[in-house]
């Protein structure tokens, strides 16, 4: 497999505050997902992967090119898509993507004429001659994908694509997402706090915690992995049972359904004799299918019990 | 049809080998100033030295029109005449108000508007986007003073006939708006990166460059030294001509401080300049 990211041992602080604790990845080909808590260090990772900080120790390359000696020629494979609003307001459409696209080292005329061919594709055909601050909220998301998609990358970052987006947007902006990796014509690393959307998109996710990669993982894996998670209906006093399982995630869902994560060397017929005992009936049981939230909590969980 | 429904292609175009990485900023830059309200009517006045010169310079070649003497009489050398006319108070005035009208939120607007990211996404390093942004404000202050300056030495040697320019004065009246123009430039973008808020950098530079004057005007008055000189970023400029141009000074202080004083402050300028664009990245 080709490898697109490779780092190694990637620290980074500001300050006294260690932001990336030694960090090793090696990413190839295909669509992967980052996640992780707010101040997990995901936004620092892809700020040193994209070239904006120089981590203050560690080494690596991104398609090839060292990170910290061929940081600018790197970037004319590199698409950014920024969680923030990072705009030109004066600028329409077609002016700002093509601008960008001459930043990138293309032509006027070529940079003009895939300007045109990006907004089609996102979906501002219509709205290309409008100034870009009179955008909506998604319209602005479509834009910043333009603009990192008009030079053609190799390697795409999205950081919180979605964000703002209503559920009709958002459902065809996943679908763009989907379009580029599925074709193989783009490497994209997405970062969301949506886990839906990491599940719908990507095919492989890094979970990352106080700076570190805390899992790695392909979302095909996370059914035949280490979950014990199960859909029961109970009957009686369903807050004494919790009290019995205090190790144990529960989770109400629809018409008294409850879903629960057992730790790993927890007994599935323990669930049986601690209902026994809380005097609550359990009327339907059956293992549940993992989700990729289930698996961030639990690396989650785990990262802070160690 | 539509790019969206044929899903998403590849673009088969190549990229420029070698090309000047800023250029679209300064490109994009110049027109956006020029598309902005006003622009005509302050071109209009920046340009308004450049005629009174030109008109001092057609009547200084024909005694015969007895008009604007003093202003002929002052021009009748070529080292006075560009010394005047880079020193003219309005020109250096349309140049406080060029700076401020094409630099004022060069920096500011990106830091509103968290442009870097755009910029520094692609591949531009830090100096990349500051020469960018430096040859806008450069543009229109050479515009406004470096090129009325060449004509105003096509014009002489038109009316009078001859190429009498010495050379070293065509290199000074060269020189000289160039190291001004990058003093000004230097100065409006460090105050246009200091906020995001474009009419708070507009009131800093002005509040700057009066409260320069007027305290210099103030010190002079009051101890009767004219070293208060210093202080003022336009009698500096005036000094420093008179040090470019060999013509003497209208102060007794030493010509080659201001220098200094300009050079430095341009140095200090870029300096804060690119800390404050280096804090704008991370």
């Amino acid at each position: 497999m080709e490898k697109i990211i490779e780092l190694e041992n990637i620290n980074f602080s500001y300050g006294n505050f260690k932001a990336i604790d030694n960090v090793n990845i090696k990413i190839g080909n295909g669509i992967y997902g980052l996640l992780g808590p707010n101040g997990a260090g995901k936004t620092t990772l892809m700020k040193i992967i994209l070239g904006f900080l120089k981590p203050s120790s560690g080494d690596g390359e991104i398609l090839g090119f060292n990170i910290r000696e061929n940081s600018i020629t790197m970037k004319k494979k590199i698409g950014y898509v920024p969680e923030i609003d990072c705009l030109i307001p004066e600028m329409d459409g077609v002016t700002l993507t093509s601008y960008l696209g001459e930043l990138s080292g293309m032509s006027k005329q070529e940079a003009i004429k895939r300007a045109h061919e990006v907004l089609y594709y996102v979906g501002l055909e219509e709205s290309r001659y409008r100034k870009v601050d009179t955008y909506s909220s998604g319209m602005k998301q479509r834009i910043k994908l333009a603009t990192a998609l008009v030079h053609d990358p190799e390697l795409l970052f999205l950081d919180e694509p979605t964000s703002g987006m209503d559920p009709q947007a958002r459902n065809e902006m996943l679908e763009l997402i989907n379009d580029i990796s599925s074709k193989g014509a783009m490497n994209v690393i997405m970062s969301s706090h949506i886990l839906p959307d990491i599940e719908s998109t990507c095919k492989n996710v890094l979970i990352m915690n106080k700076g570190k990669i805390i899992s790695e993982q392909q979302i095909s894996d996370l059914n035949i992995k280490h979950f014990n998670i199960y859909e029961i209906k109970l009957k009686g006093d369903v807050k004494i049972f919790r009290e019995k399982l205090p190790d144990c995630r529960i989770e109400r869902r629809d018409k008294g359904v409850f879903r629960i994560q057992l730790p790993n060397d927890f007994p599935i017929y323990s669930i049986f004799k601690k209902a026994y005992e809380a005097n609550v009936q359990i009327r339907y049981f059956k293992q549940s299918k993992v989700t990729l939230e289930d698996a961030f909590v639990t690396a989650i969980g785990e990262a802070n019990a160690n | 049809m539509p790019i969206r429904e044929k899903g998403y292609y590849k673009w088969d175009g190549e990229f420029k080998k070698s090309y000047v990485k800023w250029l679209p900023i300064f490109i994009n830059g110049i027109k956006s100033v020029f598309k902005k309200k006003k622009s005509k009517l302050l071109f209009s006045f920046a340009a308004f030295p450049f005629f009174v010169f030109l008109l001092a310079v057609y009547i200084s070649t024909k005694p015969e029109l007895r008009m604007m003497k003093d202003l002929v009489k002052q021009i009748q050398s070529d080292a006075m005449l560009f010394y005047s006319f880079y020193t003219f108070g309005p020109l250096i005035f349309s140049m406080i108000l060029l700076s401020l009208f094409a630099g004022a939120d060069l920096i500011s607007g990106d830091l509103k508007f968290h442009s870097f990211t755009l910029y520094l996404s692609r591949p531009l390093t830090r100096f990349d986007y500051i020469k960018g942004k430096f040859s806008i404000v450069l543009f229109y202050l050479l515009l406004f003073s470096l090129i009325p300056g060449i004509l105003l030495i096509i014009a002489k040697i038109i009316f009078s006939g001859e190429f009498s320019v010495p050379l070293y004065v065509f290199l000074s009246a060269l020189i000289f708006p160039i190291i001004i123009s990058l003093f000004l430039s230097s100065f409006i973008l460090m105050v246009s990166s200091l906020s995001s808020n474009r009419k708070f950098v507009i009131i800093i530079f002005f509040v700057l460059y009066i409260l320069s004057n007027t305290i210099a005007g103030i010190f002079q008055g009051v101890f009767k030294n004219d070293y208060f000189l210093f202080f003022s970023i336009e009698k500096n400029i005036k000094q420093f001509g008179s040090l470019v141009f060999n013509i003497k000074p209208d102060f007794d202080a030493p010509t080659w401080i201001s220098a200094i004083i300009l050079l430095f402050m341009t140095f200090f300028f870029i300096t804060i300049l690119t800390v404050r664009i280096k804090r704008a990245e991370d």
